[in-house]
């Protein structure tokens, strides 16, 4: 079973579809070929077999008509004495087997004492020859076609089909010919002599031509009448034109017209509600007869119907057989590729050693088994390392983790920090863009009465950037024990870090040491954002910072020290710059202007208030996008109504 | 099963004895006025359909041939009733037959001249010195009549029934009817548009023609069988108007029963055209009425023809069988 969308049903579909167009094509060119060959050769078939029917019917007529003309002539010569005259009609029909009747018709009053009237008439009855003297009322020959035509036209006639009731009584045609005779010095017209032919027999002559089965000849005179017609009633009665005219056929009427002009013609008629014909008609020569040779179309191409439905079923045969063996030799060959596809299967649910299927040929199949076969390699292969790396990875992820714990650890991240310090309110967050960050914050008390805080932002990220952050807090914490001045620490942090910085690292730092019991802040800063000011009358602005490089990158740098007079209440906010170029995924940055703003619309502010107002508006901005740096901020209120308590 | 068979037609054949003795059918004989064809279909449906039966007349249908007239048939009493022309029977009162119309069946005339396109005859001016085809049989007297007045001179070739001579170019003009010949040059492969026609009527003698006549005697003795036969005859032509394919089936079995040359489609156009002249839409008459003013012009036409003044009195021409009405 063939299946519809199978790779051999879409060749065999395609295949079929061609060859059988090519087929109808050749058997369309080779049925017009040799459909004409047979109209060719029918045509002149009919032309011969007219020509034979032509041939028998002049046969028997041009004999026959020599014989009036004879009589004629002889009565002209006045050879014969009146009583002769009959004895000679009966010796005509005596040895002319063909004749039916012959007569001799003399004008009015010929003989003297014969009257108005006299013909002698010789016909045949049966086996028999009877002879009657005609004319009268009631036979009143002169004014009948076959005398009265000739003896006005003074010519030889055939007469159309007649029946001649009162002598002959059969179906008959007559030749006359005038005969004249010498009186008184001149050439008068005498009479006519005739011979008639039985339409019937003529009709039986011509009907034992047989053309095919059902093909037939007749004849018509030159009125269109029918002569001879199979069917016999149609004899004298029919004419061509007055079947034209009930079978509402105007073509025969053409037919019709084209033979009384004497035209001869092969073609074909369709006649509604009739099977379709060809006709060959000519003229005798003897006279304007006309005989004509009607064949069906369906007997004439009956040989080409039978060549083409044997030809149309061979072809279906063959068609058959072509479909079953090709679909057989396209299973065959594509059977391996639906084992491919169960192998592809396999294989892709992890199973690399698979059995391919066998291909013993060393052709495309072949390839496709070998590049298989190196497929199932390479994947094995590439399974194996990639276990080996996810391992690894799995190890550095963890270590990672590890790594970040161990950061987190080393900021504080107990709020609030100082439960004895009154003075100081802080909150900080550090959010890493990844596993660990660059960024930092740190804040202790030194000789408690200062309070230390810094904030930092290490160049890149990752694992590098966190270990110079862990070493950045190290040393400041441990320099810090030693120095109290920001700028003194700020250069001593710089100096440590310079010194052999291989990898050029560096990182922005603002450090700040507030006296809790005056509320000075000094501070110094080394490439960071300004800090913002948040005073208690809500008056929000950055903080007046000198410019100065990052720490890490010169040795000797002497970093500028700043001071501001804190008030109860006034907030410090120090951020990294994950904040303000936070970033959505229209790529627009979060901006200094909108996180001031934020800080200012900030309700009932307090140091982790604030931070949650920024956080929420930062989500709102950056509506999911995924975070590209660390975000670090950081909250310092100064409460310097707790000195006094 | 023979004996059984014997008294049965025995027992049928006496029942039929008894019938006819009952009936006692008067007879009567019927002569068209040419040979047999679909301008009688009428006459044939009635005695095909029984009518004439039914009307309690044992008709028979005679024609003559054409060379024996029907009124030959008349006269020499081999006939009771005859169809004629008006103006043949209207000639044959003034040769002294005492004939009488018992109804008049045609309203228009239908004779007609042709000529062949070919010979150059346009006009009746054309006629002078021609050969003309004239009937043998009679009807010649609207023609000769039409030419006279033209002051014509052609030669008359009296013709028995075909159209041969005409068509071998014997004669110049052929007298036709419209009905007939003419249809019959049609079929002989002679295209309407080959053939110039001339119509009596268009030349002032459209004159009715086919009526049923009687010898006046006749008329006395036997009118209720002309009446009977009058209606009998116009329930043929109401059936035959009505199934005209039957009718011309009926026409064309009698016509080869007689031997003489017939097919349905010459048949069929006659049984049309014979119908067109009998219908009474736009003249002023009744069914079955001879008008008087057909019956003066075809008795002007016979005075003029035979330069004769014999008066026939239009009442004593014409005697009704039927009453008259539309």
């Amino acid at each position: 079973m063939i299946k519809r969308h199978s790779l051999s049903f879409r060749i065999i579909t395609s295949v079929l579809l061609i060859t059988v167009t090519l087929f109808i094509l050749i058997l369309s060119v080779y049925y017009y070929y040799t459909r004409r060959i047979i109209m060719e050769s029918t045509q002149r078939y009919a032309i011969e077999l007219a020509g034979n029917i032509s041939g028998k019917i002049e046969q028997i007529l041009l004999p026959m008509e020599k014989l009036p003309l004879m009589l004629a002539a002889t009565m002209e010569m006045g050879v014969f004495h009146q009583d002769s005259l009959m004895p000679v009609l009966k010796s005509i029909l005596k040895h002319n087997k063909n004749i039916y009747g012959t007569c001799l018709a003399f004008e009015p009053d010929f003989f003297p004492d014969k009257g108005k009237y006299y013909m002698l008439y010789a016909h045949r009855e049966e086996d028999s020859i009877q002879t009657m003297i005609l004319g009268g009322r009631d036979y009143s020959y002169f004014y009948m076609d076959w005398y009265q035509i000739p003896a006005m036209l003074r010519t030889p006639y055939w007469s159309e089909p007649y029946y001649d009731e009162g002598a002959g009584n059969v179906l008959m045609a007559t030749y006359s010919v005038p005969f004249y005779c010498m009186q008184d010095g001149k050439r008068n017209f005498a009479g006519m002599a005739t011979v008639d032919i039985e339409l019937e027999w003529l009709t039986d002559i011509v009907s034992e031509v047989r053309i095919f089965e059902t093909g037939y000849a007749f004849m018509i005179s030159r009125n269109g009448v029918a002569v001879t017609h199979p069917d016999k009633s149609q004899i004298m009665n029919s004419s061509i034109f007055s079947i034209a005219e009930d079978w509402n056929a105007p073509i025969l009427r053409e037919i019709g017209r084209e033979l009384l002009q004497g035209k001869s013609n092969f073609r074909e008629y369709n006649i509604p509600g009739r099977e379709p014909r060809w006709i060959y008609y000519h003229n005798l020569e003897s006279n304007l007869w006309s005989v004509s040779v009607v064949y069906p179309d369906r007997e004439m191409f009956a040989p080409l119907i039978q060549m083409n439905t044997m030809a149309i079923l061979l072809i279906v045969a063959g068609l058959l057989l072509l479909t079953l063996i090709t679909s057989g030799i396209i299973n065959k060959l594509a059977s391996p590729l639906t084992q491919f596809a169960n192998s592809a299967r396999t294989i892709a649910e992890g199973n690399f050693n698979v059995q391919l299927p066998p291909v013993k040929t060393r052709d495309e199949m072949k390839e496709l088994h070998n590049a298989f076969s190196h497929m199932q390699l390479q994947l094995a292969q590439y399974i194996e390392n990639l276990k080996e790396t996810t391992t690894a990875k799995e190890k550095i992820e963890s270590e990672l983790r590890i790594a970040r714990e161990i950061q987190m650890s080393m900021i504080p991240h107990t709020f609030p920090p100082f439960p004895d310090l009154p003075q100081i309110s802080l909150y900080a967050t550090l959010k890493s863009a990844k596993e660990v960050g660059g960024d930092l914050y740190d804040f202790f008390v030194i000789n408690k009465t200062k309070f230390c805080f810094a904030i930092g932002d290490v160049s890149g990220k990752g694992v590098p950037a966190s270990l110079f952050m862990a070493v950045t807090r190290t040393l400041l914490r441990s320099i810090s024990d030693k120095e109290e001045s920001p700028s003194r620490i700020m250069e001593n942090l710089n100096k440590s870090l310079a010194y052999n910085n291989e990898s050029n690292m560096f990182v922005t730092f603002f450090l700040g040491i507030l006296d809790l019991e005056t509320g000075l802040l000094q501070y110094a800063n080394a490439g960071h954002n300004p800090p913002v000011l948040i005073t208690c009358q809500n008056d929000i602005r950055m903080f007046e910072t000198a410019n100065a490089i990052p720490l890490g990158l010169f040795e000797d740098f002497a970093y500028p020290e700043s001071q501001l007079q804190l008030n109860n209440g006034d907030m410090i906010f120090a951020y990294t710059d994950g904040v303000n170029e936070a970033e959505n995924e229209q790529a627009i940055l979060f901006g200094d202007e909108q996180m001031l703003h934020q800080l200012g619309k900030c309700k009932d502010p307090n140091p982790a208030s604030l931070i949650h107002c920024l956080e929420t508006a930062i989500e709102s901005h950056v509506k999911g996008f995924p975070q590209s740096d660390d975000i670090t901020m950081m909250t310092i209120m100064y409460n310097e109504q707790a000195n006094k308590i | 099963m023979t004996i059984f068979k014997t008294i049965l037609l025995s027992v049928a054949a006496f029942i039929a004895t008894c019938m006819s003795s009952q009936a006692q059918e008067k007879k009567l004989v019927f002569t068209p006025h040419w040979l047999p064809q679909a301008q009688f279909a009428g006459f044939y449906i009635a005695q095909d359909q029984g009518y004439y039966a039914e009307a309690g007349l044992e008709v028979d249908i005679i024609h003559p041939s054409a060379s024996v007239n029907a009124l030959n048939f008349l006269v020499e009493g081999n006939a009771d009733i005859i169809s004629l022309f008006l103006i043949t029977a209207v000639n044959a009162v003034k040769n002294g037959i005492d004939l009488v119309n018992i109804a008049q069946f045609s309203q228009h005339s239908a004779i007609m001249f042709v000529s062949k396109k070919s010979s150059g005859i346009e006009t009746l001016q054309d006629f002078e010195g021609r050969k003309i085809g004239i009937w043998m049989s009679g009807f010649e007297e609207v023609p000769k009549a039409l030419l006279s007045e033209h002051s014509i001179n052609a030669e008359w070739i009296p013709i028995m029934s075909t159209v041969n001579l005409f068509l071998l170019g014997g004669i110049d003009v052929m007298t036709v009817m419209w009905y007939n010949e003419y249809n019959q040059i049609y079929h002989s492969g002679i295209n309407h548009d080959e053939m110039n026609t001339f119509f009596m009527a268009d030349y002032g003698y459209n004159l009715p023609e086919d009526g049923l006549y009687t010898l006046r005697h006749t008329h006395q003795d036997k009118q209720d069988e002309l009446k009977a036969f009058v209606a009998a005859s116009a329930r043929g032509w109401d059936f035959a108007a009505q199934n005209k394919e039957y009718t011309i089936n009926l026409v064309v079995r009698l016509m080869q029963e007689a031997n003489v040359p017939s097919n349905a489609a010459h048949q069929r156009w006659m049984l049309d055209k014979v119908l067109e002249s009998r219908e009474i839409e736009h003249k002023d008459v009744n069914r079955f009425e001879l008008h008087h003013d057909d019956f003066e012009k075809a008795v002007s036409i016979i005075q003029a023809a035979y330069n004769s003044n014999i008066q026939i009195v239009f009442e004593d021409f014409f005697q009704p069988v039927l009453p008259l009405n539309k």
